[in-house]
């Protein structure tokens, strides 16, 4: 038992015998009232997503989860498909629960999650990754009004604002939470 | 930072200043501060220590809001006023919509009642609305009575719902709480209610004031029956201001004073949290206390909600989590 209080981003909770993992947590204190806390839980195995406002004294049920490495392989519209490095087993992980993870995900890569009974229940995607730059448009001259800026796609499909001189082939390391381009790598 | 950000607040702060000068309110500095507290057992507080080498030691309180100095003021008629000042509450959760340290707008109006406070915060909202403020926030204010709220929300009456036992066994019911034997007070099992429904189901297209908070919610404003005379303002499900018909009975103030405070070192006694001193004389200021309307108004929020930011922290230089 946890109180919600401690809940945070990430926490694997069992809720009416389903496991739940948070993915939004605020606080909130009600004009001359106790905290209370606002969480957003989603069910990978459903990608149902709960909204529940409990107090921040409340007990909540928390689930013993293990980290494991899943070597992600591809994905077929509806799932993705990662690969245990162990017993090398296939699991799939409906994509739904995952929005955008589709173009932040390379294939053949290899990813800690968080497991329990043999679900991935959370994939842990590295705050900054390196991408190639697939595709990018040509910069228009003269165009500073927008801060010199333009759109690239990188070989995950992943549409990134960059500056001007990034070119096709080139790579960029990106924010994977904000989707934003953080600098030029040089090979 | 985004010095935007920074030109915006010191300009909504000129407008604010500009707004309540021209009416002819006065601006007053108050201690940050203080030596004792009103009793607010939802409010955690920071303490410091005064060192005196010859005086001797002696605990302080750092403000939650300025009232207990504002209330000082009134009572010696010093008229209407305003303060634009920091204020500072403990275990405040660090999140997009707190911050531990933040910066609070209060103004007080001689003979203003709910309706009167209600139609001057509006003005204020659109009058120092800067450039480019969402047209919802200039809107005249949707004014809906909390029990309304709540029986829209919920279809339970507030009058039906008085007792401990009731609340408990319907919060229950509607899924928001597991053990309706649990002991918690009705503040608690009200505010379940309100958080998962009633606050959900406000507009928040334009600015929501809701009146009439239940009276078994402690605050020094007046009481109407099973109601206080007290609204909070909010606005795309942020709360702004809160708003008292201040209660202006000695024998009242020092009953909810003790009251209060007698729950707050219940309860913090057993986990060591601060206890602010309280000062047993303070009622005696409400001899000579005017009827009057106070509201109290969080800058960073109403900052973020006019300049279309989602985090309070977007507009507060040095945020908690970046000086910890």
């Amino acid at each position: 038992m946890i109180k919600a209080g401690q809940i945070d981003k990430g926490t694997a909770l069992l809720i009416k015998g389903q496991p739940f993992i948070c993915i939004d947590r605020e606080f909130v204190n009600p004009g001359k009232g106790s905290a209370f806390v606002r969480l957003k839980l989603k069910s990978p195995t459903t990608g149902q997503v709960l909204a529940e406002t409990m107090k921040s004294q409340d007990n909540a049920e928390d689930i013993t989860v293990t980290d494991e490495d899943f070597q992600y392989q591809y994905n077929d519209g509806e799932y993705f498909h990662f690969m245990n490095t162990e017993t090398f087993e296939d699991v799939p992980v409906p994509m739904s629960s995952f929005p955008d993870y589709q173009f932040i995900m390379k294939e053949g890569e290899t990813f800690r999650c968080t497991v329990y009974n043999e679900e991935i229940l959370d994939i842990q995607v590295p705050s900054k990754v390196v991408y190639l730059v697939a595709e990018a448009e040509e910069a228009i001259k003269g165009d500073t009004v927008t801060g010199a800026t333009k759109f690239v796609t990188t070989e995950t499909g992943l549409r990134v604002r960059v500056p001007i001189f990034i070119k096709q082939g080139e790579k960029i390391r990106v924010n994977t939470e904000t989707k934003e381009y953080l600098e030029r790598v040089n090979n | 930072m985004d010095t935007s950000l920074i030109r915006a607040r010191s300009r909504l702060y000129r407008n604010i200043r500009e707004f309540f000068d021209s009416r002819g309110y006065l601006e007053v500095e108050t201690p940050c501060l203080a030596a004792s507290l009103i009793p607010e057992p939802t409010i955690k507080n920071f303490s410091t220590l005064y060192q005196s080498e010859y005086l001797g030691s002696r605990e302080m309180y750092l403000v939650p809001s300025p009232e207990v100095f504002i209330k000082r003021l009134i009572a010696r008629g010093c008229g209407n006023v305003y303060e634009i000042c920091k204020c500072f509450r403990n275990a405040e959760q660090i999140g997009s919509l707190h911050n531990p340290e933040f910066s609070m707008l209060e103004y007080y109006t001689m003979d203003f009642d709910e309706k009167d406070s209600i139609a001057l915060t509006q003005e204020l909202l659109r009058e120092t609305a800067l450039p480019g403020c969402p047209d919802g926030l200039k809107q005249p204010f949707e004014v809906i009575s909390m029990a309304q709220a709540l029986n829209k929300a919920t279809g339970l009456e507030l009058e039906a719902i008085q007792s401990p036992k009731v609340i408990r066994q319907k919060a229950h019911e509607l899924g928001v709480l597991d053990d309706p034997s649990v002991s918690e007070g009705w503040d608690d099992t009200f505010n379940r209610l309100f958080l998962n429904f009633v606050e959900p189901s406000l507009r928040t297209d334009v600015p929501v004031v809701l009146t009439g908070y239940p009276a078994q919610i402690e605050c020094l404003a007046q009481n109407d029956g099973i109601v206080k005379r007290r609204w909070e303002l909010y606005f795309g499900a942020v709360e702004i201001a809160n708003c008292y018909l201040e209660e202006t009975s000695p024998e009242r103030v020092r009953e909810s004073m003790r009251r209060e405070f007698a729950r707050m070192a219940s309860e913090r006694a057993l986990t060591g949290e601060v206890i602010p001193d309280n000062d047993p004389e303070y009622w005696r200021i409400f001899r000579s206390f005017p009827r009057c309307s106070g509201v109290a108004l969080g800058l960073d929020r109403l900052l973020m909600l006019q300049t279309g930011r989602q985090r309070i922290d977007d507009l507060i230089l040095f945020g908690f989590s970046d000086i910890l």
